[in-house]
């Protein structure tokens, strides 16, 4: 479903994401873990064709992200990290718009966008400007954003970053429904216990190099049979310091 | 005072920090990774000279405008004969000047609030009140550094100060006097800007104070007008009869006392004024500050963010049913209705992109002094020129700027099916049919008074509104180019040499609408619509690289490489031609060796920069591998040659040839010169350009027949009058040829047996 073939990103002279090669395949909740700055961000850009590969290529169904980008935002619904929306509009005419935008008929994209706000639970702002939304009704606003053209696949930046308890909570309920009905989904963390909770499979990315993947049973092999995710976090991007100090 | 003179010390210096980063960051190359600086466009440095030049400019413009308000003054207030120069003022002339200080004040005081602070959301005093110092000394220390840091006031207050104390015999240290003179009346525009800003923060919403802003930036720039009017000859009459009005107690207030101040002769009645003035500004920010801590007495909490649906009267509130899509709103895109949307909500947008460019064009016809304001409802040509003039200058605050509306929000625009090309293509569309509004209205006007409605009238009309759409979609694509939607500051989200260059290229338009006759016309409309095409090429390829820091678009062959090309070409050309032949007589050689120069130059420069920048389909003279069939070349030469030849026997029949022949001597002097001119000059410099770049510029975003059309016109309407039918023809061969044979051998073939075939065969038979 989503194949990274060398993808690589440089800013000037320095590396932002080494080659990194990986496939993720259909109904997979593959978790991105990795450190601030690891680059996760950028490679999430990367395959959303906001920001263009120095190197290799993202592909996504088979579509190239940079090339065929129009054509990729058919499967694709996205949550950046910090979603920003148009000053002077409404949560419901934001979704509205997103939804004609992903070429829905006007009628049906303002039902749909009712629709969604309400199953979002955000129908008591539903005519409050989304510029004035908490981070979390930011979050789940975008959530619906992604999700409101049923996508085949979901790329989500930090989608709890942020949030209060009972909104990460609603948020991961939405990811693991999202997942059960057979969506791919992509996302970065750098919260252990979300990647705990949702993901199937995890790559750990650190200095822009995807240092592991794996099942989390499988990584807690590689350090400790009963280590928690975060020793094993913390005990494969140590190694990689220690081993990129060292050379 | 310690703390207050420390605290206003940091303040100040904070501020002017903050200004001189602002001034200087985009000049300075940044080496850190991970930079917000693209590798494409490194800096700035132009526009930065640009600004400075601005700044003094300025400062002089408003000296000479004070001068001159001054002198209008004295003709107006004072009795005829008498002499002021470097004597004291009149009463009535220092009520006058005093108006005038008193004018500038309240400009300077709108344009600060208006460009300040007031509509942003985030308030600097809610992070400087949790600074550890009593809210006493932070009050006054606000006040004394917005008086010592404020551009605008200082660019208006101080020339005018400077004048002032220049007439009253202070020369070379007036301008030293004038800076003195102005503080206090700077220190009075800071107390009453932060007075407003603070207790309208504290009681109006955020959606009103949005509104409120919009009001007061348009107030600004007509008090300007007024103001900078009274220093214009045959304009000052209404603001000369105001100050004629204004009561004899102004020279009693700070304005009249600071005029007096330094108009006195007498060192200690001088500093006697001076001490009124100080005295008063003291006790009146004194009694400001009073005010402002009980402005803040429940603490430093603005009404909220931004603009509140829910609690906004003038917003249909409480609808959460979808709106039902109207009739009218049916013919728009899902883009356009989302703009026409924020435009009708947002004041400060529809203010900005629509009223301030009135206000400016008007406020420019009516000062002017070219009386354009009464010549334009007379002649058609002037009125065109006008309202194309109008709607271009909008659309530089409006179509430029569609991706500083996207703003941060333009990730969104990312996450569509759609290519980021027809969205801003709807917006295009959009805001050259918003803005047909001005010349429509305008034409409405002009049709009424108009002494006859003829030919003339129409065809200004029709050239001024067909132009439009064209330069919506030139500012569009120019935008994509001058705007940097991600940048926080208000004045670095554009380029200025962009909005310059789109500035210049609508006036190049003018002359379109004032060309002599159709023909003209229809050439500049079309080399326009070449341009708005070949623009939009090179932002095309700038669209996938809109978010991304540091990459640009790789490098590729473009149809503005190919009028660029054509330019640097005919100008080089006419320089090499003006050095060789210097006065002397227009030889056959001359022409050769000038048009070759020409052409080698443009060659090996163009040549030059596609190697430098590792450019892709640069145009080759002959493809590696064989395939350039000279023979096809040949062949379409000669099809090409016979309907050169008939088009010359039947324009030869009709009588025309022989009136072209008097009237272009110079043509017929080459002698035999012409030949290697024609066969083997023009076919590789004109190949190059005209199908290598235009044509193959053209071509990679159009299919053959529309992409060779248009290089053939452009390549046809550079001919003289009479050759433009076969030069068509021959430029839709090449083409043809170029196209089959993608190298530039076989259309150089063509082109040679074409100028070969019209020129010897008249050569040896007539």
């Amino acid at each position: 479903m989503i194949e990274f073939l060398g993808l690589t990103r440089t800013y000037g002279d320095f590396t932002a994401v080494q080659p990194l090669s990986l496939a993720v395949q259909r109904g997979e909740v593959f978790g991105f873990l990795g450190p601030n700055g690891a680059g996760k961000t950028t490679t999430i850009r990367m395959m959303m064709g906001i920001l263009v590969p120095s190197g290799g290529r993202a592909l996504i169904s088979g579509l190239d992200c940079h090339t065929q980008r129009a054509e990729v935002q058919r499967h694709v619904g996205y949550l950046p990290d910090n979603p920003i929306y148009y000053d002077f509009l409404r949560g419901r005419e934001i979704l509205q718009f997103v939804a004609e935008m992903h070429g829905m008929e006007r009628a049906e994209a303002g039902r749909q966008a009712v629709r969604m706000l309400e199953e979002f639970g955000l129908e008591e702002v539903v005519d409050e400007f989304a510029v004035n939304y908490s981070m979390g009704m930011k979050k789940k606003l975008g959530l619906a954003c992604a999700l409101i053209h049923d996508p085949e696949v979901l790329i989500l930046d930090e989608p709890i970053n942020g949030l209060d308890p009972r909104a990460a909570r609603d948020v991961q309920e939405r990811l693991k429904q999202a997942a059960a009905s057979g969506k791919t989904i992509f996302m970065s963390t750098h919260l252990l216990d979300m990647a705990e909770k949702v993901c199937t499979r995890v790559g750990i990315i650190h200095r822009g190099e995807l240092v592991a993947t794996g099942t989390l049973d499988e990584l807690r092999e590689r350090v400790d049979q009963n280590a928690s995710l975060e020793r094993v976090f913390l005990s494969i991007t140590d190694e990689d310091t220690a081993r990129a100090t060292a050379t | 005072m310690a703390p207050l003179f420390q605290s206003t010390a940091l303040l100040v210096r904070l501020r002017l920090r903050r200004l001189v980063n602002q001034l200087t960051a985009a000049s300075q190359p940044k080496k850190k990774p991970g930079d917000k600086t693209r590798t494409g466009n490194p800096g700035k440095k132009s526009s930065q000279v640009i600004l400075y030049l601005g700044g003094i400019m300025m400062l002089i413009g408003f000296a000479s405008i004070s001068a001159s308000a001054m002198y209008n003054l004295h003709f107006a207030l004072d009795p005829p004969d008498t002499f002021w120069l470097t004597v004291e003022y009149s009463a009535a002339l220092t009520v006058g000047v005093a108006f005038l200080l008193l004018i500038l004040w309240t400009s300077t005081l709108l344009i600060t609030i208006a460009s300040g602070e007031l509509a942003k959301p985030d308030w600097d005093l809610e992070w400087l009140v949790t600074l550890p110092m009593r809210s006493d000394t932070l009050l006054w220390a606000r006040i004394l550094e917005r008086s010592v840091v404020n551009l605008s006031g200082t660019v208006a207050l101080v020339p005018a100060c400077t004048v002032i104390a220049w007439y009253s015999g202070y020369r070379w240290l007036a301008p030293f006097v004038g800076i003195l003179a102005a503080w206090p009346m700077l220190l009075l525009v800071a107390l009453v800007r932060t007075l407003l800003d603070t207790g309208l923060r504290l009681t109006l919403r955020p959606g009103q104070l949005r509104n409120l802003h919009a009001v007061i930036s348009v107030l600004s720039i007509v008090t300007m007008y007024l103001a900078i009017s009274m220093g214009l000859k045959g304009k000052a009459d209404f603001m000369l009869g105001v100050a004629a009005m204004m009561p004899d107690w102004l020279a009693y207030t700070p304005m009249g006392l600071t005029v007096r101040a330094i108009n006195e002769r007498h060192f200690a009645d001088a500093a006697l004024l001076a001490a009124g003035v100080a005295g008063q500004v003291g006790v009146i920010v004194w009694l400001g500050v009073l005010l402002l801590r009980r402005q803040l007495r429940h603490g430093v909490v603005a009404g909220g963010a931004r603009e509140s649906a829910r609690n906004s009267r003038n917003t249909d509130a409480g609808t959460s049913a979808p709106s039902r899509p109207s009739r009218a709103s049916g013919f728009l895109s899902a883009v356009q209705r989302r703009e026409l949307t924020l435009l009708g909500r947002d004041r400060n947008f529809l203010v900005q992109s629509l009223v301030i460019p009135l206000l400016i064009v008007g406020g420019q016809l009516l000062l002017g002094t070219s009386g354009v304001a009464t010549s334009m409802w007379k002649d058609p040509n002037v009125l065109a020129s006008v309202a194309f003039g109008l709607a271009a200058y909008s659309m530089s605050m409006s179509a430029f700027q569609t991706l500083n509306t996207e703003g941060h929000a333009l990730w969104l625009l990312y996450t569509f099916p759609r290519s980021i090309e027809d969205v801003l293509k709807d917006k295009a569309k959009l805001w050259g049919v918003i803005t047909l509004a001005y010349p429509v209205v305008i034409f409405a006007v002009g049709a009424a008074l108009a002494p006859a409605l003829d030919w003339k009238f129409l065809g200004a009309m029709l050239t001024a509104l067909l132009g439009i759409p064209i330069y919506s979609f030139i500012a569009v694509a120019l935008g994509i180019f001058g705007s940097n939607p991600l940048e926080q500051q208000q004045q670095h989200k554009v380029k200025p040499a962009y909005v310059y260059l789109y500035m210049a290229l609508s006036a190049l338009y003018v002359y379109a609408i004032v060309a002599p006759n159709s023909t003209q016309r229809l050439i500049f409309m079309v080399l326009s619509l070449l341009l708005a095409f070949a623009l939009w090429q090179k932002a095309r390829d700038q669209l996938p690289y809109l978010l991304d820091p540091d990459a640009s678009p790789p490098a590729r062959v473009s149809t503005s490489d190919g009028l660029i090309a054509a330019m640097l070409f005919f100008v080089s050309q006419a320089v090499a031609a003006a050095v060789i032949i210097s006065g002397g007589r227009v030889t056959g050689a001359a022409v050769l060796i000038s048009f070759s120069i020409g052409g080698a130059i443009t060659y090996a420069l163009m040549r030059y920069v596609y190697a430098r920048a590792k450019t892709e389909g640069v145009p080759r003279i002959v493809t590696e591998g064989g395939g350039t069939r000279p023979l096809l070349g040949v062949a379409s030469g000669v099809v090409a040659g016979i309907f050169g030849l008939a088009y010359l026997y039947a324009i030869g029949s009709l009588g025309l040839l022989e009136d072209v022949t008097r009237n272009n001597k110079s043509y017929m002097d080459l002698g035999l010169w012409v030949i290697p001119l024609g066969v083997i000059a023009a076919p590789i410099f004109e190949e190059f350009i005209f199908r290598g770049l235009i044509f193959g510029g053209l071509r990679r975003s159009f299919s053959f027949w529309p992409a060779s059309l248009a290089s053939a016109a452009i390549f046809a309407i550079l001919h003289p009058a009479l050759a433009i039918v076969p030069v068509f023809v021959l430029g839709l061969a090449t083409a043809w040829t170029y196209e089959r044979t993608r190298s530039l051998l076989a259309p150089m073939i063509v082109h040679a047996v074409y100028n070969a075939a019209v020129i010897m065969v008249p050569m040896l038979f007539v």
